[in-house]
């Protein structure tokens, strides 16, 4: 199942440049590239003529040369030369798709280039902000992308998976967890009381004594999961929206569906202290990287089950209740996206 | 043994929220509809859920699972997958102190 008319992050800036990228994008073979002045362009990576990735080719200034017969296309992706004739078939071309920079990342748009407004990015300024440290990851995983969201939304695995890295067992004992929900969006927020730090805040929060910790974990379709995490010394009042003398970090995931069984995964861990140091940035970004590891060893082996027995019944639990809220709006955005792509068939009948 | 328990303070409810309570052994959760409180059963009738972990609105909890829908005030299945009703628990409201009413097993 896949949404088509999102904007999806294709690529992190610093990947695409004047070398040609492939990338598939909700089972698309799609072709990166930039021109001379600079801009990034996304069409499809097949030559009109017998297939072939265009991503094999080369760039000629701002054109694109297929590695087979040398048609070349233009940034609009339309074949400008057929070597060894003069007239270029009207049928020589191939579809472009809308395509911005934003937050350090590349973004396309994979429904009607007629609703692709620049507006509806999912919001993640924390990559790029000044006030902020970060660093975008990329991970390629050989799993379903809705595997991924269930993960992000569900805590109660932190105490399993992460056992020895980011688990904490005050995670799971001492804690009151709280789904709310809108039209589009599914909110889980998790607040721990007076409790002790776990040792990586203490190392860079400083913390003396308990502390309020909190993890608000925001879900946007199709993809989006936005984790705002941190503490503040206990009762200093952070429940009630004052947040002094702590810190906070924001866990950033941004999943494109490559297949149904693969998908090509974003995210950057950023923190809003000692945000100038390089290194602070790596170890922060390293933590969430090993834990990370974890659960894609978890996606993958879930896929390959999945593979060998496509949708099985499975059993839900108390935990799921965001996880089944996530879905839920998925699949409702889909029946709305099936049943308008099939009113407009019908209307072109 | 008194069949009347003291479960929660009248400031523990707030309206469109649920209040899980433990009634001599029995899950419930309260509510407050439109100033008046309300106990139910906190166990959806379809499989193990907790329904005070769902979504309360216009008077109904939504079970967080698989969205059966429960009137408060009467416990009454509105949706499936659940076909069952809730059972309700009077309540008695002394000064601060809220009271539900037990039921004879």
């Amino acid at each position: 199942m896949f949404l088509r008319n999102y904007w999806y992050v294709a690529a992190s800036d610093h990947e695409i440049g004047r070398q040609p990228l492939r990338r598939v994008i909700l089972g698309e073979p799609i072709v990166f590239f930039r021109t001379e002045d600079g801009a990034p362009v996304a069409f499809e990576d097949r030559c009109a003529h017998r297939h072939l990735p265009l991503s094999m080719g080369k760039l000629i200034g701002d054109t694109l040369q297929c590695h087979y017969h040398g048609l070349r296309y233009d940034r609009t992706g339309v074949c400008v030369r057929v070597p060894g004739q003069d007239m270029i078939p009207p049928s020589a071309r191939v579809r472009t798709y809308p395509i911005v920079q934003r937050y350090h990342w590349v973004w396309v748009w994979m429904g009607d280039p007629a609703l692709a407004d620049p507006d509806k990015i999912t919001d993640f300024h924390w990559l790029d902000d000044p006030n902020w440290g970060a660093k975008p990851q990329y991970l390629h995983v050989k799993a379903n992308w809705q595997l991924i969201v269930d993960n992000l939304l569900d805590l109660t695995h932190l105490a399993f998976v992460h056992e020895t890295t980011i688990g904490n067992s005050a995670l799971v004992e001492h804690a009151s967890v709280k789904v709310t929900r809108s039209q589009d969006n599914v909110l889980v927020t998790r607040w721990i009381i007076d409790q002790p730090a776990p040792p990586t805040f203490v190392k860079v929060g400083g913390f003396k004594g308990n502390v309020d910790r909190w993890q608000i974990i925001d879900f946007t379709p199709p993809a989006f999961l936005r984790l705002d995490v941190g503490a503040t010394p206990t009762g200093t009042g952070a429940p009630e929206g004052r947040r002094v003398g702590g810190i906070s970090m924001r866990n950033l995931n941004a999943i494109t569906p490559e297949t149904e069984s693969t998908c090509h995964y974003f995210w950057g861990q950023a923190h809003d202290f000692d945000i100038h140091n390089r290194e602070t940035t790596d170890k922060v970004t390293e933590q969430i990287r090993t834990a990370f590891l974890e659960d894609v060893a978890v996606f993958e082996a879930q896929q390959v089950n999945l593979d060998l027995i496509p949708n099985p019944p499975q059993t839900d639990i108390n935990a799921d209740t965001g996880v089944i809220q996530a879905r839920r709006i998925l699949d409702r955005l889909h029946a709305e996206e099936q049943a308008a792509a099939a009113a407009t068939r019908v209307a072109a009948e | 043994m008194t069949k009347w328990h003291r479960v929660a303070s009248s400031a523990d409810l707030h309206e469109g929220e649920a209040f899980p309570v433990d009634l001599a052994g029995t899950p419930i959760a309260l509510y407050r509809v439109d100033g008046k409180i309300h106990a139910i059963d906190d166990v959806c009738t379809h499989e193990y859920a907790v329904l005070s972990q769902g979504f309360v609105q216009d008077g109904t909890i939504e079970c967080p699972l698989h969205a059966a829908q429960f009137d408060i005030a009467t416990g009454e299945c509105l949706s499936g997958p659940a076909t069952q009703d809730l059972r309700t628990y009077e309540v008695r409201l002394e000064g601060d102190d809220i009271y539900v009413c037990a039921r004879e097993e």
